[in-house]
């Protein structure tokens, strides 16, 4: 056996590059699954999640572990939010022991038995869209990593769909172990050590030696912001950044999703559209773009806001009078319970206690509970099925920056929807901004909208 | 008639909030006569003033000319931009309201009640409202200091024993300053602490809607 040929780490990290599409995020483990991480150089433009707050992206030719062009760098928590948000494509983790139901433990942890040090790869089997497991085949006792059980509890359960090891590349099917493809010189029933698990047969197995897919360039720019929204349908959940004047708005995108014309709309946002009753410098004879002109195109349903009305009631707004007229519903949400359920929604925590409204109206019909001798309210994660948010500037991979006090809610909605598009001033090369003044990680960026250079804010 | 009889200015009544902001301390300024507070700051004690529109060490207004969409405060003025300025999102904004390192709000008010409960982001004859941060900064801030007049525009008073409008936060408020009186409420009532020159005891009983407890500390407005 010990003559037989196994793939290199190289030759290993080209097949998981392979499973790597334009745009995908990939989290690594620990051990080969780190040391795979940074061999990645054949895959399309990702982003590698490396464990220590980097957010690095395999653009560019530099291979180098820091400076890298698109890449941006995040707290701790911001990197865990990343993970259980659901925002990893795939998951890399190092294995232990798999069973044929996708069982996983990871070689940290079966290393670390009894201390309980899993490090971080339980937060990354928490969430991803795909697991793949990589391993030695064999471990110095000759020992298979394929089991019919876990001999220590698992990281992940049912969570693994492929595995790559030094000489075979498996999936999880509905049956257990499906084999596709084997490193010549090996039999079947060599994976297993003892040939004590089935292994189904793929029909077409190959020698390990497969065509690269043709690489397509990741692509996130849109010509028009009615482009860019094409596919959002009637019914659909929007968040809308915007604190309450023109700044940090996305004007162009509200125009859009007006012509756009989707209608029976749940609205997200500070305000449902206050800019244009309340004079926050709009030039005389003009009028601020705001959420009216979805409320006037008859689009809206329902609103959810913290400061969803004028400040001042002889000065109603487009929401308020639909309100009264009873054609819209208002969910009021206190402006730091929104922003945290737009945190929760974007980071996977379905629901939180926060004292912020005990005892108001915002308190009915909601579970309460003393922690330490203080009040508490339930209150649930937020998420959308689109997004529309006003960056400044973006690159081709979607990192955002922004100005000032434009920042507010757009970085905090940004990871709560499926479907997140920007609206910037400019759209720069890759490496133009620095990774250190990224705030919205292109992660977090589905679709990028260029705001025309004649358009006023106010019409 | 005690409807008509002199009160002090708003720009007092900022003049005696301004006395209880800590050197050094967190500050966040509601809309009224909160916002004239930091006018009478003196530029000794460092007060950082933060808004949540997402910017730290906020203070003065831009000039006419240099007035920024994506420089402005929570109540939507155009800021000047000033040295140590921090620029954050809603998610950190809040958490500093929420996470107790905010250490003052003032606020303004509809009706505070003797124990503290502050209602201030809806009047029941309109049937909808804004709660914009209110309910974050009575939950959160250290201390919520309540700047207003003493009575409504209809001369009710807007201090009483049970809020009658919808409450922004239970027991929140820890110091109220109107244009007659200085209150402090507390789990045994609403203790008065000063009141304006040229009013006495008695005057001020008459147009709160709350039981007063006279201590003999009480005394004239301190500025």
């Amino acid at each position: 056996m010990l003559d037989k040929k196994v793939l290199s780490l190289d030759e290993l990290a080209f097949k998981v590059a392979r499973e790597i599409r334009p745009g995908n995020v990939v989290a690594v483990g620990h051990g080969m699954a780190d040391v795979i991480g940074k061999r990645l150089s054949s895959a399309p433009d990702a982003w590698i999640i490396d464990g220590y707050g980097g957010l690095i992206s395999t653009h560019g030719a530099s291979k180098s572990s820091k400076d890298k062009q698109g890449s941006s760098f995040h707290g701790v928590s911001d990197v865990a939010s990343i993970m259980h948000g659901g925002h990893v494509d795939i998951a890399i983790v190092e294995a232990g022991e798999i069973t044929a139901s996708g069982d996983i433990v990871s070689l940290s942890t079966l290393s670390t038995a009894g201390l309980l040090a899993p490090g971080w790869s339980v937060d990354l089997l928490d969430n991803p869209r795909r697991v793949i497991a990589v391993a030695k085949h064999f471990n110095s006792m000759g020992e298979s990593v394929l089991k019919s059980n876990c001999t220590v509890n698992p990281d992940g359960i049912g969570c693994v769909d492929m595995i790559i090891t030094d000489i075979a590349v498996l999936e999880i099917g509905d049956n257990g172990f499906v084999l596709k493809e084997l490193v010549d010189g090996w039999d079947i029933d060599d994976l297993t050590a003892d040939g004590s698990i089935h292994i189904e047969s793929s029909q077409s197995i190959t020698d390990g030696e497969v065509d690269k897919e043709e690489e397509t360039e990741l692509s996130k720019l849109y010509d028009t912001g009615v482009a860019a929204m094409s596919d959002l349908p009637d019914g659909a959940t929007v968040m809308i950044d915007g604190f309450a004047g023109p700044g940090g708005m996305p004007h162009y995108l509200l125009v859009s999703l007006r012509d756009h014309g989707a209608k029976e709309l749940t609205i997200i946002g500070n305000t449902a559209g206050i800019a244009r009753v309340v004079n926050f410098g709009t030039p005389a004879g003009k009028q601020a773009i705001d959420h009216t002109l979805l409320i006037d195109n008859g689009q809206v349903s329902k609103a959810v806001a913290s400061y969803p009305v004028s400040p001042s009631a002889s000065r109603p707004t487009a929401f308020e009078l639909a309100y009264r007229r009873g054609d819209v519903e208002l969910e009021l949400v206190p402006q730091g319970t929104l922003a945290e359920r737009l945190r929760s929604g974007g980071a996977g925590i379905s629901a939180f206690f926060t004292p912020t409204g005990v005892g108001t109206l915002i308190a009915e019909g909601k579970q309460s509970r003393i922690i330490k001798g203080k009040e508490y309210i339930l209150e649930k994660g937020l998420r959308a099925d689109f997004c529309i948010i006003r960056g400044y500037k973006a690159d081709k991979l979607g990192n955002v920056i922004y100005k000032g006090t434009s920042r507010n809610f757009n970085p905090v909605m940004a990871p709560a929807a499926d479907i997140t598009i920007v609206e910037v001033d400019e759209v720069v090369e890759v490496g133009t901004l620095e990774p250190d003044e990224i705030v919205t990680p292109g992660i977090y960026i589905d679709r990028i909208v260029i705001r025309p250079k004649d358009f006023s804010p106010y019409e | 008639m005690l409807e008509d009889k002199e009160r002090l200015p708003r720009e007092v009544v900022a003049m005696r909030v301004a006395k209880e902001l800590p050197d050094g301390g967190y500050v966040n300024l509601g809309i009224g006569i909160p916002t004239l507070v930091s006018t009478f700051v003196s530029d000794e004690s460092m007060v950082f003033y933060h808004s949540e529109s997402g910017v730290l060490n906020c203070g003065p207004l831009a000039d006419e000319d240099s007035q920024d969409i994506d420089l402005i405060n929570a109540g939507g003025q155009f800021l000047a931009t000033v040295p140590g300025m921090a620029f954050f999102s809603s998610v950190d904004g809040f958490a500093m309201i929420r996470g107790g390192h905010v250490d003052v709000t003032v606020l303004g008010a509809h009706q505070v009640s003797a124990k503290g409960d502050l209602a201030n982001w809806m009047l029941p004859e309109r049937g909808v409202g804004n709660i914009g941060g209110a309910m974050d900064l009575a939950a959160g801030a250290k201390q919520v200091i309540v700047a207003m007049e003493h009575t409504d525009r209809t001369n009710n008073s807007k201090i009483v024993d049970e809020c009658t409008f919808p409450i922004t936060g239970k027991e929140c408020v820890s110091l109220i300053v109107t244009d007659v009186a200085v209150m402090e409420p507390t789990h045994e009532g609403l203790v008065l602490k000063e009141i304006a020159p040229g009013w006495d005891v008695d005057e001020v009983q008459s147009i709160t809607l709350a039981h007063l407890i006279i201590t003999d500390d009480v005394k004239e407005y301190e500025l």
